[in-house]
């Protein structure tokens, strides 16, 4: 790689790197710490801050509530990351066997990535609405009733599918890329040895791609714990009993409809030390496991 | 250009180069710090000397939460208001009442704010304790009568002896019905129940028969249950729902255990269906659609349901339910306009205009007409009865009915005054939900009380 | 406890014996692939279906599937869409704003890329790993600090404010990185040897062998942009500079009032799906290209 270092000037280097270091630091280091520090405050509108050293943090380490809160939200994290992640592979593996017709199922599994959360949320809404949904009808005839307003576990499934199908797009791209990148001649000599179907996928392909999935993994998991909010808002409110409270709608919420800053703050902090955590743990498992090319 | 020597190359860059990407760099950061300093240079000069705000624009700028048909009536008004009197209005939508509050709060920590900004009834305890509004009272002009609110309305938004914030579209929940599905299953659309038994044997007729999928439906908004508490004469909370004083109690009297066994054997009957949390399209629908022969919701739907059902059914309004066959009366609910303190003096005077502008009687006829918000002054209602509005159009009329009708000394019939109001909103809600598909009533309500006093006490302490 | 063992193990195998079987008959194999994706397809695609359909509808109250024929209202709900409540001037406020992100970040993260690839730098990995980092800060992690600052340098309700904040990409940086290092050393070395100066280098050797990533990298971003949804709602106050994504709401109507949209709001909604989804259509093939993840 320092073959490539062609470049010494550290000013140059400097001037490069400035405008990506400064906006980093200005717009997002710099009130992330503003952030940290308003964690440590009971902070809302019209009052003045009022410091209270670690109370909040004291107030969530002993509210179940909190606990539970982060109990589905890291099996929320697993679910979607597992799920996307498997319905992709397989669909991906499906369109790289096809002869013909790739480009319109490429198209087909990955537009709703250019969809917005919001929407989506609207429209898994209409079709899975307990009375109203369009699915609901044909669902409840083959014997499962649909009541996730009412019934928690529910809930928490309609939103997992629906952060599952939202981000299916994303990671179908990353992963055609990826399989497109497995030489044909692999594929053509692990087929003459009898090696077929599924069995190429998991034990020759899956190695292979290894490190986009590694990234994979990363990116869904930043997805579930991050981006999730719009679906928990739009849907079911954090409800019902708490079930779909998960971490980022519970801040969002603390924040932005509460205007409880300080604490919202510390959900924040919390929130980005969890993550972090299991980005760590993500990192040296698949350390471990991943395979790199010559 | 110089080669440079070894191969690697030093670390030089070409003087022609250094020179191109300092001036980028230069114009760059230029560019952002001059703007930066215009930004703050632009802020904090307000068009009066010492005015703590300054205005957003020129024009009077009106943050509310109308969207849709609501909101091009907004616009109209406005342009009618130019078209009067010179003065120029943008109305600007700001998506939901909360986001209305949040800009707003935001607003006074950055120092542009606007000329009036419209907050639900809810969120009226969090604006006046900034302590950065002035009422209405004093802005209005003074040939403006303040006694030409009804009294109800006017009550929920004077504080200490004045009117703090301009009502505008205001409202209350009433029960629609479906006159067709009635008479279908043997009810008299014309004697619609008024108690919780009531809607319970009206439900029943209608499911039994298979008239109808479910009986009745509501959003699942607070709303809803603080009408159960006003028609029973009970407040919510404590001090006169906070008027008389901080609010440190949620509480429970025996009419709200009846109510939540009521709702759940509704429920668990399927009398009853849950659209989901402050559903309010969903619950229309499912109405609209005839999957549920009565609808609990805001006055304000009238107009949208009479274009809904057209063709399809007959819709008719009736009362809200109550608990018992008490009924004092109901809470008020919607948004009002208020102005915040500070700004230059003389804004003042055209924002006083506008105000009387929007309270005028055409206006408010011609508001209520258009989105079915109760109007508010005497004369406006004096003016719709001598076109005989409200004969032709009944289902107007119930709201209004019912509003009359309330006992207005009633602490209950006041809206509850809080600060954590969306707080203890959500409380409500959740809670609400998870009592009706639980075992044990009771404690599911206490669960309910115990929660809203901490968000209570955390706010207040 | 071994020899129980034996019997899920026997059973493992014929399983996978049959599952091989079942995917190698040759005809019924083919076949078979495309129906399974038919099926994963439109499952994924139907919300799409719903949406398109009920955006054609009068109301759009839709419960069933046999609800789901399009409408005649199309015409009708978009241009209300378009030209009542001016959602035309939502949508050109987000074109402006995603093409001005596009810009900023194609043009600073190429730079910042070119710096950690071909710069000498010091403490290298740390700098990578602080542009890398800001992936863990999020909008929600720090919009209310951010808004504060944003209001303290003037910049609210204006375009700086929703295209500076977003300046800074780490994924692009990443995707850039992982798209030079993949450029032979040669090139370069044979490039330094012939005295180009960065910005020549930049101009005549990077960019030209990097426009599927360019390309590709460009159509994210968009997306991105173009979806934002959270920043521009607390940050814009006037309709006039507000986003198509914030100014669905608009459409929304006043629920309170029984304002029943569905189909408006569906209309506003496939007018805000457009864009991203037709730049991601014609530019598959690049998008497609800048996500393989070179091998280190």
């Amino acid at each position: 790689m320092s073959k490539r270092e062609v470049f010494d000037s550290r000013l140059g280097a400097a001037l490069l790197l400035l405008p990506t270091i400064v906006v980093s630091f200005l717009f997002l280091y710099y009130p992330a710490a503003l952030a940290v520090r308003t964690s440590f405050f009971d902070s809302t509108f019209g009052r003045s801050d009022e410091f209270i050293g670690i109370e909040n943090y004291v107030s969530l380490a002993t509210d179940p509530g909190y606990r539970f809160s982060l109990a589905i939200t890291v099996l929320f994290g697993l679910l979607v990351v597992a799920g996307v992640m498997v319905f992709s592979l397989y669909v991906t593996f499906l369109i790289h066997e096809v002869d013909y017709g790739e480009s319109v199922y490429l198209i087909s599994a990955i537009w709703p990535y250019a969809l917005p959360p919001a929407v989506a949320a609207l429209v898994f809404t209409f079709i899975i609405h307990p009375t109203l949904g369009v699915l609901t009808g044909p669902i409840e005839s083959l014997g499962f009733a649909v009541d996730w307003f009412n019934t928690g576990w529910q809930a928490f499934v309609v939103i997992t599918v629906a952060a599952i199908w939202k981000q299916i797009g994303y990671n179908v791209i990353f992963m055609v890329a990826a399989m497109n990148n497995i030489p044909e001649a692999l594929t053509e000599t692990a087929e003459l040895d009898g090696v077929s179907g599924l069995r190429r996928l998991i034990s020759i392909y899956i190695p292979i791609m290894s490190p986009t999935l590694f990234f994979l993994v990363i990116i869904n998991t930043i997805y579930a714990f991050f981006s999730t909010f719009a679906f928990v808002d739009l849907m079911t409110g954090g409800g019902p009993s708490s079930s779909t409270n998960i971490l980022i709608f519970d801040l969002y919420q603390e924040g932005f409809s509460f205007f409880n800053f300080g604490m919202a703050s510390t959900k924040s902090v919390l929130l980005f030390i969890i993550v972090g955590i299991l980005m760590y743990i993500q990192f040296q498992l698949t350390e471990e496991y991943s395979h790199y090319g010559a | 250009m110089p080669a440079s020597d070894s191969p690697l190359g030093n670390a030089d860059m070409s003087d022609d180069t250094r020179r191109s990407v300092l001036r980028g760099a230069a114009t760059l950061l230029g560019a952002g710090s001059m703007t930066a300093l215009a930004g703050c240079a632009g802020g904090g000069d307000g068009s009066g000397g010492d005015s703590q705000f300054s205005p957003i624009a020129e024009e009077l700028t009106v943050w509310h939460a109308m969207g849709g048909e609501n909101g091009e009536t907004l616009n109209q008004i406005a342009s009618d208001f130019e078209d009067e009197t010179g003065t120029a209005v943008n109305m600007e939508f700001q998506d939901s009442y909360e986001n209305v509050l949040t800009n707003t709060l935001a607003a006074f920590d950055s120092g542009n704010v606007s000329d009036m900004l419209q907050v639900d009834s809810l969120f009226a305890q969090q604006v006046l304790d900034t302590g950065q509004i002035r009422s209405v009272e004093e802005i209005l002009p003074d040939d403006f009568d303040a006694d030409a609110f009804l009294d109800n309305v006017a009550d929920f938004f004077t504080i200490d002896g004045e009117l703090s914030s301009m009502p505008f579209n205001n409202s209350n929940a009433i029960m629609y019905i479906n006159r067709d599905a009635f008479e279908e299953a043997g009810l008299d659309p014309d004697d619609p129940p008024t108690t919780i038994e009531g809607v319970r044997a009206a439900s029943e007729a209608l499911v039994n028969q298979d008239v109808t999928e479910f009986g009745i439906t509501w959003p699942n908004h607070v709303w809803f249950v603080e009408h159960f508490y006003s028609f029973e004469g009970e407040t919510m909370l404590n001090n006169e729902n906070g008027h008389s004083g901080t609010p440190t109690e949620f509480r429970t009297p025996d009419a709200v255990y009846d109510l939540y066994e009521w709702w759940k054997g509704m429920s668990d009957d399927e009398l009853y269906t849950n659209p989901g949390i402050e559903a309010w399209g969903e619950a229309t629908s499912l109405f609209v659609e005839e999957r549920v022969g009565m609808l609990m919701t805001s006055t304000g739907s009238a107009g949208g349901l009479i274009a809904d059902t057209e063709g399809v059914f007959d819709v008719d309004a009736s009362p809200h339910p109550s608990i018992s066959d008490t009924r004092v009366g109901p809470v008020i609910g919607g948004a009002s306009f208020y102005v915040p303190d500070g700004l230059p003096e003389e804004r003042y005077e055209d924002i006083g205009q506008l105000l009387a502008f929007m309270a005028d009687p055409a206006v408010q006829v011609d508001w209520h007409k258009q989105t079915g918000y109760y109007p508010i002054t005497e004369s406006s209602i004096e003016e719709l009865e001598s076109e005989n509005w409200f004969e032709e159009n009944p289902m107007y009329a119930t709201a209004l009915e019912q509003l009359q009708a309330a006992e207005t000394d009633n602490p209950a019939t006041s809206r509850i005054l809080v600060g954590p109001a969306r707080a203890v909103q959500t409380t409500v809600q959740n809670k609400s939900v998870e009592i009706i598909n639980s075992d044990d009533i009771a404690s599911g309500i206490e669960a309910m009380k115990q929660q809203a006093e901490e968000e209570l006490d955390s706010y207040y302490n | 406890m071994a020899g129980i063992l034996q019997y899920p193990k026997r059973w493992i195998r014929t399983t996978r014996r049959r599952t091989d079987a079942f995917f190698s008959t040759a005809g019924i194999e083919r076949i078979g692939v495309h129906v399974q994706l038919v099926v994963l397809v439109s499952l994924v695609l139907f919300p799409i279906v719903v949406a398109a359909v009920v955006s054609t509808k009068g109301v759009g109250i839709v419960t069933s599937v046999s609800d789901l024929l399009p409408g005649s209202y199309a015409a009708e709900n978009y241009r209300e869409a378009l030209v009542d409540y001016n959602f035309g001037r939502f949508m050109l406020n987000s074109l402006v704003m995603s093409v001005v992100i596009v810009v900023g970040k194609l043009a600073v993260s190429v730079l910042a890329a070119m710096a950690i690839v071909y710069y000498r730098v010091p403490y290298k990995d740390l700098v990578f790993l602080f542009i890398l980092f800001t992936l863990m800060l999020p909008v929600p992690v720090r919009f209310v600090p951010l808004f504060q600052l944003i209001n303290d340098l003037g910049w609210g309700n204006t375009l700086l404010a929703i295209t500076v904040p977003y300046i800074a990409s780490a994924t692009t940086v990443f995707i850039l990185r992982q798209h030079f290092l993949s450029i032979p050393s040669s090139i370069v070395e044979n490039a330094k040897i012939d005295g180009i100066g960065p910005v020549k280098f930049m101009l005549y050797v990077l960019i030209p062998m990097s426009k599927g990533v360019l390309v590709g990298v460009s159509i994210i971003m968009f997306v991105f942009a173009w979806n934002q949804y959270l920043w521009p709602l607390i940050i814009i106050d006037s309709q006039a500079n507000q986003v198509a994504q914030v100014g669905l709401a608009l459409l929304e109507g006043d629920v309170q009032s029984g304002e029943l949209a569905w189909a408006l709001v569906m209309a506003g909604s496939m007018l805000t799906l457009l864009p991203p989804l037709l730049l991601m259509i014609v530019f598959r093939k690049p998008l497609l290209n800048t996500f393989s993840i070179q091998q280190k």
